[in-house]
């Protein structure tokens, strides 16, 4: 005996485990060792573990389950009871399986006559019994609220209830009935048909319903075994198809039916009028969906970019027809330094080529906590700030994530060159959000903005799309504007110029053969020239080359973004040469000069040497450096007092741009205020 | 109960109060707010009288709200913008400074002291502590908006000391560092002013088309465009002069005796008619009456801030004042000149000296030989004719001799005497000369002495009577034939 409990326990184990087939198996063990071999002991011990493992589970048990259970009462009941010493039992057992199940009927084959009576006697003292009569059938009946299964007979405990039968494509009935003991009551359903149903399988599963527009919700699960007559000729398993989608009442007319989802194409189906009128049952043919994929091609001349399509990595670039389940997606592609951003939607069929210039990736690190009015709102437009912004990659803040712990993330992975972190200002009502825009060095701005005003953050993104330019054209030409000249007065011109015949004190009269009536005329056409261009000064025409000439960036500017900025010259910096890379050292350190990182900016013009000498030329990168030092204080005066000797060695650098104040006079002051 | 130790009373009674201290409420920031917000809304009602109590209750009622510096700041501003009494707005100022310097509107109200003291300045010593309130804008508030009208301020303080390269630095950095600050399009201007007076005239034309460029609609802008036209027409084209006749538009016998000509601040032509004893302005080709009646003017000085001030032999005739002013023993007037802190510089044909009238204070003179004219310099000192010595002198800001330019030098031949001098705010001086070999004409000088342009009455077929002139902002001489009751442009 004990030796047998041994052998149990592992099974009691199991079950306990949720293992179903092993309690479906010790089940049909113990009804063999009872029927085939009488082994009351055996055949009751193993009913027993099969009630220890599926009794906790009560009503949360499948219907199998539960049918499982109810017999396995059934028969304890009876091995109980022919038992002397366990006959007590066999009532506890019979009220078991009453309490589980009262529509559960001991099998009167099995049980005796006087078992029987007990298990009536039982269920009748706490249930009365409920004929139903449900047409037609294969509804849904509701026992005070309750759904339950559509059985002709149903026994429900004494009191009042409420019982609702409704089937698709029927008026729904409910009535409510009053129950005592001994009472044997009728309810009748009779439910009165308004309008077709349609009925429908698809493969795959998951995919969205929508009839006429409207989304009617997704098909869910997989079909039972009631598809198989269709799955089969398809060479389908049942298990391929999703599970039933019923359309409940299909109105009058013509209707359109489309079933979409991602990666799959569109399916439209167009539905008689006969589906609809006369009202009657439907069931469409199963509906199989075909992939719908686009070809997607990326490729990029900077080195080291991989590609990421709505967060899962598709590879390092180039990336070159690769197929993608059609549909909308985030493009990324991360550069060592530097990301490139789009919203892109694949076409079915259709390529996709793109060419990913890297930009810096801007992240958003969060909205720190702090209620205010229009907060949703406000967040909302944060997240959207990406798709405002044609000249940074954008990241959006990960859910869940805290603004500071996305900041320690990013500043640890490097895998952004700018934060922007929204702060509410603890006022008493909170009416303002500081917004920080850094990069990962320390460049740091701060806006105040109103959360509630109309665009709160329209004048950061046109800010953060504004890019200063490093050069612009030029002819080589001092221009006056003089009043009562016919037009520019020609100042001075550089040699090019003169020797292509430009004299100066003379006004320029026309641009390529149009009356020329200011500089700014000229500067403005000047924007979109290219090569060369006429000029004349009332004699025979002039051909000058246009130039592009060196401008400085604008330092206070409030339509400029200084840490973007910044983001954005380093990047340029790393693919550029010569002339270009100095000028754009340049222009760093006139960023970083704006911050104060004089230090930090003496680094990028002590190795930065321009060729050009008139203009914004190596005379400015002299000026500047004196200017660094001297903010660094009295132990750099020598330095200071070194570089704007040098700058006074470049008699025609200017600041800001050609046309800019000379650097010379205000080198020599520096000089002076020296000593 | 036993008593405490008398040692122990002093710490029970602190530990006592601590809690009552911790729990004090604080100064209620929403009353603060309300009380500014108060004040704001009827100061924009012009409800002066509160707003202005508002404000002072909000300083006595939270003095450590934030509110306590903008509302200082406000009523400090109100004493200089509305009532013009820039000492009522110094102790404000002086709290602001002394209280809230940590505030951001300390930038401002440092910024404002320093634009006040300055103003108050009668010298260049004196401009020492406005100054230093620049600085102090810059060291503390090196992000402040206010840090380019601070850096402009300096910027003509510095000029005013004589320091046109500090001054320079200074106007750059404003307009450089700065790029939206509304002190930009002046600090340019200043800029360009610096660039001539330090010779750079190529530069200086530059910085004037840039200003033109960058600030098109501003007043400076068009300042910049007529000082480019006479920059350009004097110093760089100097066409010969021609007689364009009578002006404006060939008018004639049309005046009653002119025989003083002025230019205002503004561009006006400002006309003194003999006959009728009266100052005119020429404006719209129409003569306006400017100023009292004036028998016997013998200078026209036309204050920067707009006033006329007539100069006779009664004395002094201020147009904002009503009394005469008397002028000691000058009786000869032969010119006078405003300089840039409010001292008249006075010129009499029988006295050796200059004599200067400052605002405060009595009349000093300063050495100088007998000027039968002189005129004013935008550098701050003036010139003056010194006929004895046929020599015309450039005076600096303290009197003292910068350039010396004898008569007929550079021309054809040496003329005699000056009528009457004139000078355009860019430094070219016409003289009205006679005499000589060079007889009756006009002469252009630039700022350095050089003769720019220069032509006789004969050869311009002139034949009136030629008392005084001024040059134009197209880079014209006009003239006021007192014989003819005309005027006349020489282009």
């Amino acid at each position: 005996m004990r030796l047998r409990h041994c052998l149990l326990l592992p099974l009691l184990c199991g079950l306990l485990l949720g293992q179903d087939a092993t309690v479906k198996d010790a089940f049909l063990q113990a009804k063999s060792l009872w029927a085939t071999q009488g082994d009351r002991e055996g055949a009751t011990q193993r009913f027993d573990s099969v009630v220890a493992a599926l009794a906790p589970k009560g009503i949360s048990l499948e219907p199998e389950g539960v049918q499982m259970l109810c017999e396995a009462y059934n028969w304890l009941a009876v091995l109980d009871d022919r038992s002397q010493q366990n006959k007590p039992r066999a009532q506890v057992r019979l009220q078991a399986l009453i309490d589980l199940n009262p529509d559960f009927d001991v099998d009167r084959a099995l049980t005796s006559q006087r078992l029987a009576a007990q298990f009536d006697r039982l269920k009748g003292e706490k249930f009365a019994l409920v004929k139903l009569s449900l047409a037609p059938e294969g509804g849904r009946l509701l026992v005070d609220g309750k759904a339950v299964p559509a059985l002709p007979r149903k026994y429900l405990p004494f009191g009042l209830h409420k019982l609702a039968y409704a089937r698709p494509g029927h008026t729904p009935a409910e009535l409510t009935l009053e129950l005592g003991p001994k009472d044997v009551k009728t309810a009748e359903f009779k439910l009165e048909r308004i309008a077709s149903t349609l009925t429908f399988y698809v493969q795959p599963s998951d995919i969205e319903v929508l009839l006429d527009g409207k989304s009617l919700g997704h098909t869910t699960g997989k079909a039972g075994p009631e598809a198989a007559a269709m799955a089969t000729p398809l060479g389908l398993r049942p298990e391929d198809l999703s599970a039933a989608f019923v359309i409940p009442e299909l109105p009058a007319g013509k209707h359109r039916l489309e079933l979409r989802a991602p990666c799959f194409r569109t399916r439209i189906l167009e539905l008689g009028e006969d589906l609809a009128t006369p009202p009657a049952d439907h069931t469409l043919e199963p509906i199989r969906m075909e992939a719908s994929k686009g070809i997607l091609s990326v490729a990029s001349a900077w080195p080291g970019g991989e590609l990421f399509l709505s967060g899962q990595s598709l590879g390092p670039l180039p990336v070159v027809k690769a197929l993608v389940c059609s549909g909308p997606y985030e493009l990324l592609v991360r550069f060592p330094g530097g990301g490139f951003s789009q919203r892109v939607t694949l076409q079915d069929g259709k390529a996709l080529d793109l060419e990913a210039r890297p930009k810096p990736r801007l992240a958003f690190a969060g909205l720190e906590g702090g209620d205010f009015t229009g907060r949703a709102r406000f967040q909302a437009l944060l997240e959207a700030l990406g798709d405002r912004l044609q000249q940074l990659a954008f990241l959006p803040a990960r859910p869940g994530e805290a603004p500071r712990e996305a900041l320690a993330r990013l500043k640890a992975s490097r895998e952004a060159e700018l934060v922007l972190i929204a702060t509410p200002v603890q006022d008493p009502v909170i009416h303002r959000v500081e917004l920080v825009l850094a990069t990962l060095d320390g460049e740091e701005e701060h806006l105040l903005v109103k959360p509630l005003e109309q665009d709160p953050l329209g004048k950061l993104a046109t800010r953060l799309n504004t890019l200063p330019r490093l050069s612009e054209p030029g002819l080589g030409l001092t221009l006056l504007d003089v009043p009562g000249e016919p037009g520019p007065w020609v100042l001075a011109a550089s040699e090019t110029a003169l020797k292509a015949g430009i004299q100066t004190g003379q006004p320029l009269l026309q641009f390529e053969g149009k009356p020329l009536p200011t500089a700014e005329t000229l500067r403005q056409q000047l924007g979109s020239a290219k090569g060369s261009l006429s000029l004349g000064q009332g004699g025979a025409a002039l051909t000058l080359p246009v130039l592009q000439e060196a401008v400085e960036l604008p330092l206070g500017s409030p339509e400029l973004c200084y840490p973007a900025i910044l983001s954005h010259l380093r990047l340029q910096y790393a693919g550029a040469k010569g002339d270009e890379a100095n000028l754009i050292k340049l222009n760093m350190a006139l960023a970083l000069m704006q911050f104060r990182r004089y230090d930090k900016a003496i680094e990028l013009l002590r190795d930065a040497r321009l060729t050009t000498v008139r203009g914004v030329s190596q005379g400015t990168i002299d000026y500047h450096t004196g200017l660094c030092f001297i903010h660094l204080g009295p132990a750099y005066q020598s330095e200071a007092a070194q570089a704007f000797r040098q700058a006074l060695k470049y008699p025609q650098a200017t600041l800001l741009g050609p046309e800019g104040p000379l650097v010379a006079p205000l080198a020599r002051q520096a000089l002076e205020d020296l000593r | 109960m036993p008593a405490l130790s008398p040692w122990l009373r002093l710490p029970a009674a602190l530990l006592c109060v601590v809690p009552v201290l911790a729990q004090a409420p604080p100064q209620d920031a929403g009353l603060a707010e309300r009380l500014y917000r108060s004040g704001d809304r009827a100061y924009t009602d012009k409800a002066y009288k509160e707003a202005l109590e508002t404000w002072t209750q909000l300083l006595q009622a939270a003095p450590g709200s934030t509110f306590a510096p903008q509302a200082l700041l406000r009523l400090a501003r109100h004493q200089v913008e509305i009532e013009q009494k820039p000492d009522a707005a110094m102790p404000f100022l002086d709290r602001l400074r002394g209280e809230y310097i940590k505030s951001p509107e300390a930038a401002e109200g440092l910024l404002l002291r320093g634009v006040l003291l300055a103003r108050q300045a009668r010298r260049p010593a004196d401009l020492k502590d406005a100054m230093a309130e620049f600085n102090r804008v810059l060291d503390l508030f090196p992000e402040a908006a206010a840090c380019a009208e601070a850096r402009l301020q300096l910027g003509r303080a510095w000029r005013d000391q004589g320091q046109p390269g500090r001054a320079l630095q200074l106007f750059v950095d404003a307009f450089r560092l700065r790029e939206d600050a509304t002190a930009a399009a002046p600090a340019m201007l200043e800029a360009a002013k610096v660039l001539d007076t330090l010779g750079d005239l190529p530069s200086c034309l530059r910085m004037l088309q840039q200003l033109r460029t960058r600030a098109p609609q501003s007043p400076e802008a068009q300042e910049a465009a007529w000082r480019t036209a006479v920059l350009v027409k004097q110093r760089l084209q100097k066409p010969t002069l021609k007689n364009e006749g009578p002006w404006p538009a060939g008018r004639t016998k049309w005046l009653k005796t002119p025989i003083l000509l002025a230019m205002a601040p503004e561009g006006d032509l400002l006309l003194f008619q003999s006959d009728l004893d009266r100052t005119f302005r020429l404006r719209g080709g129409e003569l306006i009456p400017q100023g009292p009646a004036a028998p016997g003017t013998r200078a026209l000085v036309s204050a920067p801030s707009g006033p006329l001030w007539l100069l006779t032999k009664a004395g002094l005739l201020r147009e904002d004042t009503p009394t005469v002013l008397p002028l000691g023993a000058l009786g000869a007037i032969s010119g006078a000149a405003l300089d840039r802190w409010g001292t008249l510089w006075v010129a009499d044909a029988k006295t050796p000296a200059l004599t200067l009238f400052p605002l405060e204070g009595p009349a000093r003179t300063v050495a100088s030989p007998t000027a039968s004219a002189l005129a004013p310099l935008p550098t701050g000192g003036v010139v003056i004719a010194a006929d004895a010595d046929r020599k015309l002198l450039f005076l600096d800001p303290d009197g003292q001799p910068r350039t010396i330019v004898p008569y007929g030098k550079d021309l054809p031949a040496a003329f005699r005497t000056v009528t009457a001098l004139a000078a355009d705010g860019v430094g070219q001086v016409a003289a009205l000369v006679d005499g000589g070999d060079f007889g009756e004409g006009v002469v252009i000088y630039g700022p350095d002495g050089a003769v720019l342009r220069q032509a006789t009455f004969k050869a311009l077929g002139i034949t009136g009577r030629i008392t005084s002139l001024v040059l134009d902002r197209s880079g014209g001489v006009i003239l006021c034939d007192r014989r003819n009751d005309l005027l006349l442009r020489l282009n």
